[in-house]
């Protein structure tokens, strides 16, 4: 969502309104673009105030304890009676913790993010500067093809291929000869978990990174690769120290696109992360559990909780993912301030 | 709030209903819920309307939690549930629960070599499997009901519904009646707290359950009994129960109807009863009533009278209890008995 404010933001730089003629048809054109960027806003807005709203109730009952436990119990629906804390209740045993939830949404992201990164920008590279000119149409026809793959899609093939593949391949043999290294050893487990999870979401966001980084690359003019080259510097010379840092800012664009789709992306990671409640994963191969898919899976019951307190939880648990994609964008966000400052740039 | 939103939501859902139902026909109701009964209503309704022209029935998978909600907000006339609704829910919004046949669910395992065999299985030994007290196949619990079969030294990987569901919840009932430890631990509902088991998988849905099993050696899962066709299809062995009365039965025809026998007496005029864990010899310990969730005043009296006439011919033995609906998703017909107060429940429809 913020990477998007930047794309518009650049655009809003490179064309200065004062520039513009004022006529008629601009005023109107001035009003509503205006208008639309306001709702933008609004919407933003309007959603997360909702959103707080009615996890209210949750905030106040959970209190800082659903940051720190890592036990989610919805508590008793048949139970007698109910239990109640700062003045709100819910059923008896309700414990709401999000901390395995919070854990296996970051780490899943930000694994993904090793994964995808470095790949997507040397085929986004590939595709621009080195993949023959006959070839490119077809590879740039299925990378577009691959980032419109609906994910339950992913799910499924990641469901009934990669998970056997790594249960009884892959996991088996990584913890048989690289167990010694920490988090590849123990248990090899049912395929189902953190590995075939970040495997999946960096197959989805692998193809938006490499199309918007492309465009990025594109958009650029041909002269700095080629002034490069004419300096004597390797393809590889040029394509990293030359071209990649003047894109920096669209491919930082890009990553936050990624790595926000990684973050709430839902049931793909649902149908192979092994749906862990109460635990952390012994190494890569464990069960993990993320706010999205834990949301898709817990709201049927959640509904019958006659309290509410669960319904409400998962809006907490809502709002959370909202305030973890709003930080990591803040943070990529200051870090290219600070790069660009260091460089004298205009930030 | 959340009435006026529900409010807003049924009030628009209708308005596209009838806009839609208009054309085809006077009175549309709408069925949501378990997945279990959804196959069921599809070959009910098909068969009904055929001779009911002037009524439309919609049918709808969406899982027993939304069925029960839908029912509540009045956005659907039936909400299927493979659980009867809980004490405090039915405080807060009285409905009928009204019974539509018996189901059952059987206990499912991928052991290599042994999938063929019917092993014997305890509620105490599952919950031990469950709660990561028992790791392997060949624990000395699990062999002192095995006397006699070559159990391996393998991890056991217990898998449990990711999703809110029936089966969760007549499963973790079956551990919660046979085990005090798991009765004061995690307890039973349509989602429970699973204990943290480092091998543990969630799966989604029936069909996710048979998926996980079949890809996963060592593992063990509860799956309804609807599932029967996928679990023989993949080759998957199913435990015997120990019953109440200590011994080990098979999920059959016979053994599920002596356990909805022997409660038939017991079942209360609003009959939200548990048949889990039912005592007889030949008692299968894992059946419950897949329930019809029905809110006794609906407003308008066409559907009300078009609901009553469906859920009438649902529990009529030439009618929807016939074997040839029920025999498809392997469940069983109601008693008797059970008929009458589903009737007198129907009855109070208004």
């Amino acid at each position: 969502m913020a990477s998007m404010d930047i794309r518009v933001g650049d655009t809003a730089r490179a064309v200065s309104p004062a520039a513009l003629q004022r006529t008629g048809s601009q005023t109107i054109l001035t009003v509503l673009t205006g208008l639309a960027a306001l709702a933008s806003f609004a919407i933003i807005f309007l959603i997360l105030f909702f959103l707080v709203a009615y996890a209210y109730p949750a905030i106040r009952f959970n209190g800082l304890g659903f940051f720190t436990s890592m036990i989610w119990n919805i508590g008793n629906q048949y139970g007698s009676g109910t239990i109640s804390r700062a003045g709100f209740s819910a059923q008896p045993g309700a414990s709401f913790g999000a901390l395995v939830f919070i854990f296996g949404t970051v780490v899943t992201a930000a694994l993904t993010m090793v994964v995808a990164v470095p790949l997507s920008l040397m085929v986004a590279l590939s595709l621009v500067y080195t993949v023959p000119r006959r070839i490119r149409p077809i590879a740039n026809a299925l990378v577009e093809l691959m980032a419109g793959v609906p994910s339950v899609v992913y799910g499924l093939w990641g469901m009934v291929v990669l998970v056997p593949w790594i249960g009884t391949k892959l996991a088996p043999w990584v913890t048989t000869h690289f167990g010694f290294i920490p988090f590849l050893g123990g248990s090899a487990g049912s395929g189902n978990g953190l590995a075939a999870s970040v495997f999946i979401l960096a197959l989805m966001v692998i193809p938006i990174m490499v199309a918007t980084t492309r465009d990025v690359i594109l958009a650029q003019s041909n002269s700095l690769f080629e002034a490069s080259m004419a300096l004597g510097s390797t393809s590889w010379q040029a394509m990293t120290r030359a071209v990649l840092p003047s894109v920096r800012g669209g491919v930082v664009a890009s990553v936050l696109l990624a790595f926000g789709r990684a973050l709430g992306e839902t049931m793909a990671v649902l149908m192979v992360c092994g749906a862990a409640i109460n635990s952390f994963p012994q190494n890569v191969f464990g069960p993990v559990n993320t706010i999205a898919a834990v949301i898709v899976s817990q709201l049927e019951s959640a509904l019958t909780d006659a309290s509410g307190m669960a319904q409400r939880s998962l809006a907490e648990l809502a709002c959370s993912l909202f305030l973890i994609t709003l930080i990591i964008n803040v943070v990529a966000r200051g870090i290219m301030r600070g790069a660009d400052r260091r460089e004298g740039r205009a930030a | 709030m959340r009435k006026t939103l529900a409010l807003a939501f049924a009030a628009l859902l209708a308005a596209g209903l009838l806009g839609g139902g208009k054309a085809l026909a006077g009175t549309s109701l709408l069925e949501t819920g378990s997945t279990l009964v959804y196959p069921l209503m599809n070959l009910w309704v098909a068969d009904y309307q055929r001779a009911h022209g002037d009524v439309q029935i919609t049918t709808q998978g969406t899982g027993s939690g939304t069925g029960i909600s839908q029912a509540i907000s009045g956005v659907a006339q039936i909400g299927a549930s493979d659980a009867y609704m809980a004490d405090a829910q039915m405080k807060n919004s009285p409905m009928l629960n009204i019974p539509l046949a018996i189901s059952a669910q059987q206990i499912n395992y991928n052991i290599p070599g042994l999938n063929a065999k019917h092993l014997n299985l305890s509620g105490p030994v599952l919950a031990g499997i469950y709660s990561g007290a028992i790791k392997f196949w060949d624990d000395k619990q699990i062999a002192e009901m095995n006397k006699g079969v070559k159990l391996p030294h393998n991890q056991i990987v217990p898998i449990h519904r990711a999703d809110g569901s029936g089966d969760t919840f007549i499963f973790s009932q079956y551990l919660s009646f046979s085990t005090p430890s798991w009765s004061h631990g995690p307890g039973y509902g349509t989602t429970i707290s699973w204990p943290s088991v480092s091998t543990a998988v969630g799966a989604t849905g029936n069909p996710g359950m048979v998926q996980t099993c079949q890809n996963t050696p060592n593992s063990i899962a509860y799956i309804g009994v609807s599932f029967l066709d996928e679990t023989n299809k993949a080759h998957l062995g199913y435990a015997a129960l120990k019953n109440r009365s200590g011994r080990f039965v098979l999920p059959t025809a016979s053994t599920i109807h002596a356990a909805a026998s022997s409660l038939t007496s017991k079942t209360p005029s609003d009959e939200r009863i548990s048949l889990i864990f039912a005592p007889g010899a030949e008692s299968y310990p894992i059946i419950n009533y897949e329930y019809a969730i029905v809110n006794p005043q609906q407003g308008d009296a066409a559907k009300g009278a078009e609901l009553k006439k469906f859920l009438t011919w649902a529990l009529a033995s030439n009618g929807g209890q016939q074997a040839k609906f029920l025999n498809a998703v392997h469940f069983l017909p109601l008693p008797e008995k059970i008929v009458k107060l589903s009737k007198a429940q129907i009855a109070k429809i208004k």
